[in-house]
C-alpha cells in the first residue's frame, strides 16, 4: 500500500516542484485512472494491470492538456489562486464523474487475485503485490528517467531553480507541461493499481488527496525520494496504528504528524524538500 | 358566438368533473443525486408501483394519489429545505422517505414543528421515534432492533451461543447503534467481546483490523457497515487475513445487496446478514410482490423496496379512514389521527404504532409494535440470499458453524 | 459606493430587508433568505482572513462546527438561551481559534491552506469520537426553544420571521464588522500582509499579531453562524456542520462574490443559492458541479469576483460619464 501512496505522491510533487502548484484536483485524476481500468476491463476485457500501458500515456496527454488550456493562464495569478482552481476543477471533475458513473461504487474482481499468497506466512492479497511490484517498477524507471535522460534532468533543474533553468536555455514552459502530465499519468497508473485492491466511486478523489498532501509533506514537497520515502512511512504508520493503537484514531495520527511535520520541519523529515 | 361554443363546452366539462378530483399528495425526500442516489432510485421504483397500484384500483375514496420525490443528496441541511419546500409549496399532506437517518431527524424536526405526519419507511436511528414526537410515525425497525432475530438465534439454536465474540463497525449513527446493540446483548449473556473496533466510513483497507482482530481467534465475527463498499471489503479483508470464526454475521444494508455476492463470489458463501426483513416470503402476498417487482423491473426486491411499498399503503389506508375537508391543517390532523390508528397487515408485516420500550431503554412514540418480529437472519446460500431464522419466515435450512472454518 | 451616500443606501437595504417578514408571507421563500444570509455571514467570515489578509483556509467549518456545537451544548446541557448562546459559540470559536493560529501562521501560503484541511479533520475525528463530550456521531437534537416575549408579542419560533431576523442580524454585523475591518489600521496592515508578508514585517507590523486578530474575528462571526445554524435546522452532528464540503462552500461564496470585498460574500450567497435551486430542481444534477464550474471560470475571468467585477465596471462608466461631462 505503501508504494501505491508513493506513485501518487510523487506525482504531486514533481508537480509542485516545478511549477509550485498544489494540485488538488490530483486525487480526482487518480480516481480516473480508476474508472479507466475498471471500462478497459469491462468494455474490452484488459487485464487491468496491463491496462496501464494504455492508460498510462492517456493521462499524460490528458495532463498535458489540462496544462496548457486550463492552468497556463492562471499560473501567473499567484499560487492561492491557482490553488483555489484547482480546488474548483477537483469539485468539477468529481462530480462530472458522479454523474456520468452514478454514485454506485465498482469493483473490479480478477480471477487469479481472490485467495491470497502467503509469503513467509503472511497473508498477502494477490492483486496488491502486483501493484505493489509494477509501482517499485515504474518508480525506478522514473528515478532513471530524472536521473539519466535530458528531459529529466532539465525537469530537476527547473525545479530547483527556474530562473537558472531559463537562463540556461531549457524551455521550461515545455518542462513544465511534461512534468504536469508526468505527474497526471503517475496519479492515473497509480489509480489504475489501486483499482482491483480497492472500490471506485466517484469521490474518492477526496480521500486519496488528503492522505497524498500528508505523504508529500512528509517527503519534503518537491523531493521525490521524500515522496517514495513518505508513502511508505505513511502506509507503515497507519498500518501498524490500526493494528497498535486503534483504528478510530489512526487517520487522526496521521494530520498530526502532518502538522507536526508542516511546522517544525517544512522541508520533510529528511530536510530535502524546500519550505 | 363561435367561440362562445367551445369555451362553454370547456366550461361544461370542468363543472362536470368532481371537485374531488384533486390528487392526494404524498412527500418523499430521497437521495436522488450523489452518493446514495442508487437508494432513492429504490424507493421511487417501490413508491411508483404502490402509487400504479392504488390508483389503477379506484384511488383513495375516488381520488388519485401522488407521490412527489424531492432529492436531497444526503445532505442533512437540504433535507430539512426540501421537506419545508414540500410542506408549504407542495403542500403535501403527509412525508414518507427520508433514507438516512441524518436527514431523516431534519425532516422529522421540520414535520413536528410544521404539524405535518412523517410515515417513516426505513432510516433506522431509533432517535426518530423517542423524542415524543406526537406527528412522526415509524413503520420499519429501528437500529437498536435489527439484532433481534441474531439475538434469538443464539439463544434458541442449539450450540449456537459464542464463545466469544468480535465486534468491528462503523463509526457512524447506524454502526455504533447496532454495535452497541448487539453488544449489550452479548454481555447480558455472559459472552466476552474480545474485539470492540471502530472504524471510519469508506475505509480503504481493513486488513490491519483484520489482523488484529485475527489475534483474538473470536469464536463469531460481527461486522456492521453502513455503507456497501465497506460491508464486502470487511468481509473480504476478514477471509484474506484468514478469521475463521465458526460465524461471520454482518448487520447492513450492504451485506444484503446482489452486488456482495457478485463481487466476493465464493467469498460470501454461508455468511449472515442480519437486518430488517424484506417481509416474509412464506407470505403468498409478500411473495407475489416479489415476483410483480422483479417482472416489472427486473431486479428482486429486498428491504428497501418492500418498506417503500408498504409505506404507500399504509398511507393509503391511513388517508381512506381519514376525514378529509380540504382544509390542510385540519386533513394533516386528522391524518394523524388516521395514522395512530393503523392496524393493518403490509406485504412487510403487520402494523400497529404504539408507545413502548425498545432495547436502549429508550420509550418510543408511534413505533410500530411489530418490529421486533420484522428483523430477521438470513444467509448466503450459492449466491442466494435466504431467511434462515427464526423457523416460521425460513427460506432454507441453516448452515452453522462455517464450514470454511474447518472447526 | 463610498462615503455617507453608501453607508445610507445600506441602512435603507437593510431597513427594507428586515421588513419583508410583513410582507412576504411564503415560508419557503424566507427559508431560502435565511440560507442566503447565513451563508453571506460565513462568506465574510472567511472573507475577513482569506480576501483582506491573503490566508487561504479549507478548514473554516472546523469553526462554524465548533459554534455550533458549543452553543448546543450550553443550550442542552446547561439551560441558556440562544440570545446568550449564540454569541458564546461565536466568542468560544475565536478563543479556540487564537491557539491554532499561533501555531498555523508560522506557516505561509499553501503550507498554511494544507494546515488547515488538517486541522478540519482532526476536528471531525474529535467531534466523532469524544463522546462524553459531543455525543459522537448521535450529535444533538433541539426539540424547542425557550419562550420569548418581545415588546409584548410572544416569540412564535415555528414562523420564519425571528429566524430572518436573526440572520438578517447576523449577516449586518459581519458586512459592518468587515466593512469597518477594511477602514482599520489592522486592515491596511491586512492589505499589507496580504501584498509582501516580508516587506509587511520589515515595515514593522506584527504579522502574527494582525493575522490572528483578524482569524479571532472570523472564527467569532463562523461561530456565531454555526450556533444559527444549530437552533434554525434543530439538528447537529459532525458530518453536518464540520465536513469539508462547509469549508469549500464558504471559500466559493467568497470567491465567486469578490474577494476582499464587503459585499462580495452577499452576491456570492445570492448567486450560488440561487444556482444551486434551481439546477437541483431542473436538472437533478449535484449542484456541486456548478460550483466547481464557477469556482474555475471566476478565477479564469473574473478573479475579482463578480462583485468586484461590477464595482469595477461601475467605475469605469462613472469615470467615462464624467469624461464626458467635462468634454
Amino acid at each position: 500500500m505503501g508504494a501505491l501512496y508513493a506513485m501518487i505522491g510523487i506525482g504531486l510533487t514533481i508537480v509542485f516542484g516545478v511549477m509550485r502548484i498544489i494540485n488538488l484536483a490530483h486525487g480526482e485524476m487518480v480516481m480516473l485512472g480508476m474508472f479507466a481500468a475498471f471500462f478497459s476491463q469491462k468494455l474490452w476485457g484488459f487485464d487491468p494491470f496491463l491496462s496501464i500501458l494504455v492508460w498510462a500515456p492517456v493521462m499524460f496527454a490528458a495532463g498535458v492538456l489540462v496544462y496548457r488550456f486550463l492552468l497556463r493562464k492562471i499560473l501567473p495569478g499567484g499560487e492561492l489562486n491557482t490553488l483555489l482552481y484547482t480546488a474548483g476543477l477537483s469539485l468539477l471533475v468529481a462530480n462530472l464523474a458522479l454523474l456520468a458513473f452514478s454514485g454506485d461504487y465498482r469493483t473490479i474482481t480478477l480471477q487469479y487475485a481472490v485467495a491470497p499468497m502467503r509469503p513467509l506466512g503472511i497473508a498477502v492479497p494477490v492483486a496488491l503485490a502486483i501493484g505493489f511490484g509494477v509501482a517499485v517498477v515504474l518508480t525506478l524507471a522514473l528515478w532513471l528517467f530524472l536521473g539519466r535522460t535530458d528531459l529529466g534532468r532539465a525537469i530537476r533543474a527547473t525545479s530547483q531553480n527556474r530562473e537558472a533553468a531559463v537562463l540556461m536555455g531549457i524551455d521550461v514552459e515545455r518542462v513544465a507541461a511534461v512534468s504536469f502530465g508526468l505527474g497526471t499519468a503517475l496519479a492515473g497508473a497509480a489509480g489504475v493499481l489501486l483499482a482491483p485492491s480497492l472500490y471506485l466511486y466517484p469521490t474518492v478523489g477526496e480521500l486519496v488527496i488528503v492522505k497524498s498532501f500528508v505523504i508529500v509533506v512528509l517527503g519534503g514537497l518537491g523531493s521525490v525520494p521524500g515522496a517514495i520515502a513518505g508513502g511508505l512511512l505513511l502506509g507503515t504508520v497507519e498500518s501498524l496504528g490500526a493494528v497498535y493503537v486503534s483504528s478510530t484514531y489512526k487517520d487522526g495520527l496521521g494530520y498530526v504528524i502532518f502538522l507536526a511535520v508542516l511546522l517544525y520541519r517544512p522541508s520533510g523529515i529528511f530536510g530535502v524538500g524546500k519550505s | 358566438m363561435r367561440k362562445l361554443a367551445p369555451s362553454l363546452v370547456a366550461l361544461a366539462a370542468l363543472l362536470a368533473t368532481p371537485a374531488s378530483a384533486e390528487t392526494l399528495k404524498i412527500g418523499a425526500p430521497q437521495p436522488m443525486t450523489g452518493p446514495d442516489a442508487p437508494f432513492g432510485d429504490k424507493f421511487k421504483k417501490a413508491y411508483g408501483m404502490a402509487v400504479e397500484e392504488i390508483n389503477a384500483a379506484g384511488g383513495v375514496n375516488g381520488r388519485m394519489i401522488e407521490v412527489v420525490i424531492e432529492d436531497h443528496m444526503a445532505k442533512n441541511a437540504l433535507a430539512a429545505t426540501v421537506a419545508e419546500k414540500l410542506i408549504t409549496q407542495e403542500k403535501v399532506l403527509v412525508l414518507t422517505g427520508g433514507r438516512a437517518s441524518g436527514q431523516a431527524m431534519e425532516i422529522a424536526s421540520v414535520a413536528q414543528r410544521l404539524k405535518t405526519p412523517y410515515m417513516v419507511d426505513h432510516p433506522s436511528a431509533d432517535m426518530i421515534t423517542t423524542k415524543g414526537f406526537e406527528w412522526v410515525f415509524r413503520n420499519n425497525p429501528t437500529g437498536s432492533i435489527y439484532p433481534a432475530a441474531f439475538d434469538s438465534f443464539i439463544v434458541e439454536y442449539p450450540g449456537a451461543m459464542p464463545r466469544s465474540a468480535a465486534v468491528v463497525y462503523d463509526n457512524t449513527l447506524f454502526g455504533k447503534t447496532i454495535a452497541g446493540a448487539a453488544m449489550k446483548f452479548l454481555r447480558s449473556k455472559n459472552v466476552p467481546v474480545v474485539a470492540d473496533e471502530a472504524y471510519p466510513v469508506n475505509t480503504l483497507d481493513f486488513k490491519p483490523i483484520m489482523t488484529k482482530v485475527k489475534g483474538t481467534s473470536p469464536d463469531y465475527l460481527l461486522l456492521i457497515a453502513v455503507a456497501t463498499t465497506d460491508a464486502i471489503l470487511l468481509t473480504r479483508h476478514a477471509k484474506e487475513i484468514g478469521i475463521a470464526p465458526r460465524a461471520f454475521v454482518g448487520f447492513g444494508g450492504g451485506f444484503g445487496v446482489a452486488d456482495f455476492a457478485s463481487q466476493l463470489g465464493p467469498l460470501a458463501q454461508n455468511v449472515f446478514s442480519s437486518a430488517a426483513w424484506s417481509g416474509n416470503p412464506n407470505d403468498p402476498r409478500t411473495k407475489a410482490f416479489y415476483d410483480k417487482f422483479h417482472a416489472k423491473f427486473g431486479i428482486w426486491p429486498h428491504e428497501h423496496e418492500v418498506e417503500g411499498y408498504a409505506a404507500i399503503y399504509i398511507i393509503a389506508d391511513a388517508l381512506r379512514r381519514a376525514k378529509l375537508t380540504g382544509n390542510l391543517e385540519a386533513d394533516r390532523d386528522e391524518i394523524r389521527k388516521a395514522l395512530a390508528a393503523t392496524d393493518m397487515t403490509t406485504v412487510f408485516g403487520k402494523v400497529r404504532f404504539g408507545a413502548w420500550t425498545g432495547p436502549t431503554g429508550d420509550p418510543f412514540t408511534n413505533q410500530n409494535v411489530y418490529s421486533p418480529e420484522h428483523s430477521v437472519l438470513a444467509q448466503w446460500q450459492k449466491g442466494q440470499l435466504l431467511n434462515v431464522w427464526p423457523q416460521a419466515v425460513a427460506e432454507s435450512k441453516l448452515v452453522f458453524p462455517d464450514p470454511g472454518t474447518g472447526k | 459606493m463610498r462615503g455617507r451616500a453608501g453607508a445610507a443606501a445600506w441602512a435603507v437595504a437593510a431597513a427594507a430587508a428586515a421588513a419583508l417578514p410583513l410582507a412576504v408571507k411564503n415560508s419557503f421563500f424566507l427559508h431560502v433568505c435565511i440560507l442566503v444570509l447565513l451563508w453571506t455571514a460565513l462568506g465574510e467570515a472567511w472573507n475577513v482572513l482569506g480576501g483582506y489578509a491573503g490566508q487561504v483556509s479549507f478548514g473554516h467549518a472546523a469553526l462554524f462546527g465548533f459554534g455550533a456545537y458549543v452553543t448546543a451544548i450550553l443550550y442542552l446541557k446547561a439551560g441558556v438561551a440562544p440570545w446568550w448562546g449564540i454569541p458564546l459559540g461565536g466568542a468560544a470559536a475565536a478563543a479556540v481559534s487564537v491557539p491554532t493560529g499561533l501555531i498555523a501562521f508560522r506557516l505561509r501560503g499553501p503550507y498554511f491552506s494544507l494546515a488547515t484541511l488538517a486541522v478540519a479533520e482532526l476536528a471531525k475525528l474529535v467531534a466523532l469520537n469524544w463522546e462524553w463530550a459531543t455525543n459522537g456521531p448521535t450529535g444533538f437534537l433541539i426539540t424547542s426553544l425557550p419562550p420569548l416575549t418581545l415588546f409584548g408579542f410572544a416569540v412564535n419560533w415555528e414562523s420564519k420571521a425571528p429566524f430572518y431576523l436573526a440572520a438578517l442580524a447576523l449577516a449586518a454585523v459581519s458586512m459592518g464588522a468587515a466593512a469597518a475591518l477594511s477602514r482599520s489600521r489592522l486592515g491596511a496592515f491586512l492589505v499589507a500582509i496580504r501584498e509582501n508578508e516580508d516587506a509587511a514585517e520589515a515595515v514593522g507590523i506584527d504579522t502574527v499579531r494582525a493575522k490572528v486578530l483578524t482569524l479571532a474575528l472570523s472564527g467569532l462571526l463562523a461561530g456565531m453562524g454555526g450556533g444559527l445554524y444549530a437552533f434554525y435546522f434543530r439538528y447537529i452532528d459532525p458530518d453536518a456542520v464540520l465536513n469539508i464540503g462547509i469549508s469549500m462552500e464558504m471559500v466559493f461564496i467568497a470567491v465567486v462574490g469578490g474577494l476582499g470585498t464587503v459585499a462580495g460574500p452577499l452576491v456570492g450567497a445570492v448567486f450560488l443559492t440561487a444556482v444551486g435551486e434551481a439546477v437541483r430542481e431542473r436538472f437533478q444534477v449535484g449542484h456541486l458541479v456548478f460550483y466547481g464550474l464557477f469556482m474555475m471560470l471566476v478565477i479564469r475571468y473574473l478573479p475579482e469576483g463578480i462583485w468586484g467585477r461590477a464595482r469595477g465596471l461601475a467605475a469605469r462608466a462613472g469615470e467615462v460619464r464624467r469624461g464626458a461631462a467635462r468634454g
